[in-house]
């Protein structure tokens, strides 16, 4: 609605009539306009007698082509990157954000904030599904739904820590201040998985004030949240009398039994835990206690500062008891009886141990000096013996007993022990420090000092100690050979590959392979062992002839019995193997039951150690051969003994599958069906080769 | 408040990192084979070496940059470091010191009262990170010194920073933000404190 003027009598009164598309001149009537564009909205009666409105939805996001009609590919016709991207978000957040039952509100929040990050350049060098649960993540703190990183974590199978990471960089470029977690948020999410029927909310009430008491009570800084609530439900779940053990709830909780079990304990040494179910509700105590882990480290201070008054005071006990020794000693040598002669030959020997049981049997002799000499002897004697004590004592698991007698009957026998340990810390260093003042006299002549850029000072380093660290040339060859020995195949396959490189290179077919990030085995995330195996045969897709179902059915016999596979070659000398197992195996059926779980756990390995890269197909080969000899030696049971001998094999190979085995006689002493059952063993060796079995 | 305490606090450094290089091609065979107290890696490539006195283990990569850790102070790498090269330089290598730089340090400290986390997390909001989920401790970090700090709740603290001088500028300046928010012992705690101390 300009306001134009007429153009032939110049009247400014225009009417436009919005219906009919024209704009008119109320003075003289001329039609200025026909047509005029309407903003109109227009109604269809479609088929029943519904009226739509005319008209498509265009998005607020930027140009988006209406999608076309049987092409259904919305991505890659003829948009900008960026648009892409944005799109491609905003369906993965709705997707994620689906699973996690968060509403629009939630989602178009998430959305924004991605379209902040990428706008940000933050996605560079990120995956994108990381993005994503961080923005779903944040509005879910931001919102205050009691959504844990753990679950987006589960729903991603990502590791939480990552997740984390990402999360913690985005809220900080984005400046987005997630409020703290509060653990009273979880109580009713969890309450409700933990299936407490009717008394869901009285059961949620107790809790919270527990976890109330707890926060208190200084016990969640610096904990999951999820913890405390565990313990929290767990203790209001038996205060209403319903019998939740720690397994339900921390299947719930995703803690695990340890953390849940600690803060119990915690909570049992606060004095909220002395009061009775009735006062507990009713009151609430004044005092608040110290973080746990702050008394803990209180506890420890004090064990320390205790254990080093105690040494301090055994070492002033230790003084006064040698003091004490030495006292008695020189008594004893003075009343002690001379020996003379060949006697005092032996005396020298039998001294230290007997410098307290008076030998009486011989002449004395009254020559001071001797005595003198005597003392020091059997003082310096003693020591030596000291040394030696301690030495047998360190390296004998302290055998006591023999010291004890040859300490003597005039030290208390409890302080005698003590004593053994103050002394040996004080001969001890003695012999250390030997060493050290050894050193130091090979003082370090300072070496000539180049004093040109870059190259060493050597001011105060003590060459001779450098010299320590290189090894002379024996020992230099003798770590050569034990590395040598240890490295062999490393060293033989570098060598062959540099024989294969050299070939190649002749023939002219040598290709510069680059050098590929060997891929690591994916986990193979599976419950049992059972479906482990579903999953490795799903993905190898190892044989056609392979009756799956019936595999699938062993699990729910508790694998209980190896299935059967004929060999393949090497006929006889399986079917020997097969005779002299089956004569062990009649027996044995039972054991397979018990010994099923620990082939679960070996097939568990097998399957990991199968989908990862290997490169000693060789070793492999040299090995087959040992594995047939200790098949017919060993006398466990054939499932085991079949493992056992996978296990050996990281890879096995087609070959050893013959020396494998569990038979098709001992199958047929079974039930018929699991005569068609193929070994998994059988199915991992065979997915090279196509002699299949006949069922 | 004061920033310093009666009783000065203790900053006790625990771990310094620094590299250097030697400006010259080392043959990783020879160095595990001549040498004592080394652990050839061949799949990563780097040797490491443990050297006694001043107790520090060095990673050394073939072409001859040298990254030592588990010094104490910033003079005991240096003096490992250069301990380092002398060795290297009797094994035959023409080594030449290089690029020493110090490139990281870490210290630890502890506080006498605990800290309430959640209100030091709001106080200090952009700052300050608190995630129970995933450790147990908020991380304070100081853009202009480069400087992390973990805050436990128990009190204690770990702090890294490019050099030593800049760690104990950065538990100089958080410590008042800590002292805000510090949890009042209950009277019994302190007067065993007080005894102890």
């Amino acid at each position: 609605m300009s306001s134009r003027t007429c153009h032939t009598c110049g009247g400014t009164d225009i009417d436009v009539d919005q219906a009919r598309g024209s704009a008119v001149c109320t003075s003289c009537g001329s039609v200025l306009e026909d047509n005029i564009i309407v903003s109109e909205v227009q109604f269809v009666e479609g088929s029943g007698g519904v009226s739509s409105a005319v008209g498509q939805f265009v998005s607020a996001d930027g140009p988006v082509k209406a999608p076309q009609l049987g092409s259904g590919f919305h991505t890659s016709v003829g948009k900008e990157s960026r648009a892409q991207t944005l799109q491609s978000g905003k369906r993965q957040i709705q997707q994620l954000g689906s699973q996690l039952q968060l509403n629009q509100h939630c989602l178009d929040t998430a959305f924004n904030f991605f379209k902040m990050v990428v706008s940000k350049h933050l996605t560079r060098g990120r995956k994108m599904e990381h993005v994503i649960a961080a923005c779903l993540y944040l509005v879910c703190r931001t919102e205050g739904t009691p959504h844990m990183l753990l679950d987006l974590s589960d729903l991603l199978q990502v590791n939480v820590y990552i997740l984390g990471k990402t999360f913690l960089l985005l809220a900080r470029e984005l400046c987005i201040n997630a409020p703290a977690i509060d653990p009273c948020l979880y109580i009713p999410r969890f309450a409700h998985m933990l299936d407490f029927g009717t008394k869901t909310h009285d059961v949620s009430m107790t809790a919270l004030r527990l976890v109330q008491r707890m926060k208190r009570d200084w016990m969640h800084t610096g904990r999951r949240p999820s913890g405390l609530c565990g313990a929290a439900l767990l203790v209001a779940a038996r205060m209403h009398t319903f019998r939740r053990t720690v397994k339900d709830v921390i299947s719930v909780v995703k803690v695990c039994q340890t953390t849940l079990r600690k803060r119990l304990t915690e909570f049992e040494e606060t004095p909220t835990s002395q009061l009775t179910i009735d006062e507990f509700m009713r009151v609430d105590l004044e005092q608040e206690c110290d973080p746990p882990s702050f008394t803990a480290g209180q506890h420890k201070t004090k064990m320390q500062q205790l254990e080093n008054e105690l040494t301090r005071k055994l070492d002033e006990v230790e003084g006064e008891i040698s003091c004490y020794k030495n006292e008695i000693e020189t008594e004893l040598e003075k009343s002690r009886p001379k020996l003379r002669g060949i006697y005092a030959a032996y005396a020298r020997e039998i001294d230290p141990e007997d410098t307290e049981v008076l030998s009486s049997a011989s002449d004395l002799e009254e020559a001071e000096s001797e005595e003198a000499e005597l003392q020091a002897a059997t003082q310096h004697l003693t020591q030596d013996f000291l040394c030696q004590v301690m030495e047998e004592e360190v390296g004998q698991d302290r055998k006591t007993d023999g010291v004890r007698q040859k300490m003597g009957p005039e030290e208390e026998g409890g302080g005698a022990l003590r004593q053994v340990a103050p002394l040996a810390t004080i001969l001890g260093k003695l012999t250390t420090t030997a060493p050290f003042d050894l050193q130091q006299t090979f003082d370090p002549s300072p070496e000539d000092d180049e004093t040109e850029h870059g190259v060493l000072d050597l001011d105060g380093i003590d060459d001779q100690e450098i010299e320590k660290y290189i090894l002379n040339d024996r020992e230099v060859q003798v770590k050569t050979e034990l590395w040598m020995k240890q490295n062999a195949e490393y060293l033989q396959e570098q060598r062959e590959k540099d024989e294969r490189i050299r070939k190649e290179k002749e023939q002219g077919t040598y290709k510069e392979k680059k050098k590929k990030k060997s891929k690591k085995g994916e986990q193979v995330e599976a419950l049992t062992a059972g479906e482990a195996i579903e999953k490795m045969l799903e993905k190898k897709k190892i044989s056609r002839k392979i009756n799956y179902d019936v595999l699938r059915d062993l699990n729910s016999r508790g694998g209980g019995s190896s299935p059967a596979h004929p060999p393949n070659t090497n006929t006889d000398v399986q079917q020997k193997l097969s005779r002299r197992r089956q004569r062990r195996s009649s027996g044995v059926n039972y054991e397979l039951a018990a010994n099923a779980s620990i082939m679960g756990k070996r097939f568990h390995r097998l399957i990991s150690t199968t989908t990862t890269t290997t490169k000693k197909k060789k070793r492999v080969e040299s090995q087959v051969q040992n594995p047939v000899t200790m098949t017919t030696t060993t006398t466990t049971t054939t499932t085991t003994k079949a493992v056992a001998e996978t296990s050996h094999d990281p890879e096995p190979h087609p070959t050893s599958s013959t020396a494998v085995p569990p038979t098709v006689e001992e199958e047929e002493e079974e039930e018929v069906e699991e005569e068609e059952c193929v070994s998994a063993l059988q199915l991992v060796g065979d997915y090279g080769c196509e002699e299949e079995e006949v069922f | 408040m004061d920033s310093s305490n009666d009783d000065a606090l203790d900053i006790i450094i625990t771990n310094v990192v620094a590299t250097f290089r030697t400006r010259c091609h080392l043959n990783l065979r020879t160095i595990a084979l001549e040498g004592t107290n080394v652990i050839y890696k061949p799949e990563v490539g780097k040797v490491l070496m443990k050297l006694r006195k001043p107790k520090i283990t060095a990673s050394i990569w073939s072409s001859g940059k040298i990254i030592c850790t588990g010094a104490t102070s910033e003079d005991d790498a240096k003096v490992g470091a250069r301990r380092l090269a002398r060795c290297l330089q009797k094994l035959g290598f023409k080594v030449r010191f290089s690029a020493f730089k110090v490139v990281n340090v870490l210290a630890v400290c502890s506080m006498p009262f605990a800290i309430h986390l959640v209100d030091f997390t709001k106080n200090n909001r952009p700052i300050a990170s608190y995630e129970p989920e995933l450790h147990p401790a908020a991380t304070y970090r100081i853009k202009h010194l480069k400087a992390t700090i973990q805050v436990f709740s128990t009190g204690s603290l770990t702090v890294t920073g490019p050099n030593v001088q800049n760690v104990a500028t950065a538990v100089e300046q958080v410590y008042p933000l800590l002292f805000e928010c510090q949890k009042p012992l209950r009277e019994k705690r302190r007067g065993e404190l007080r005894s102890q101390e």
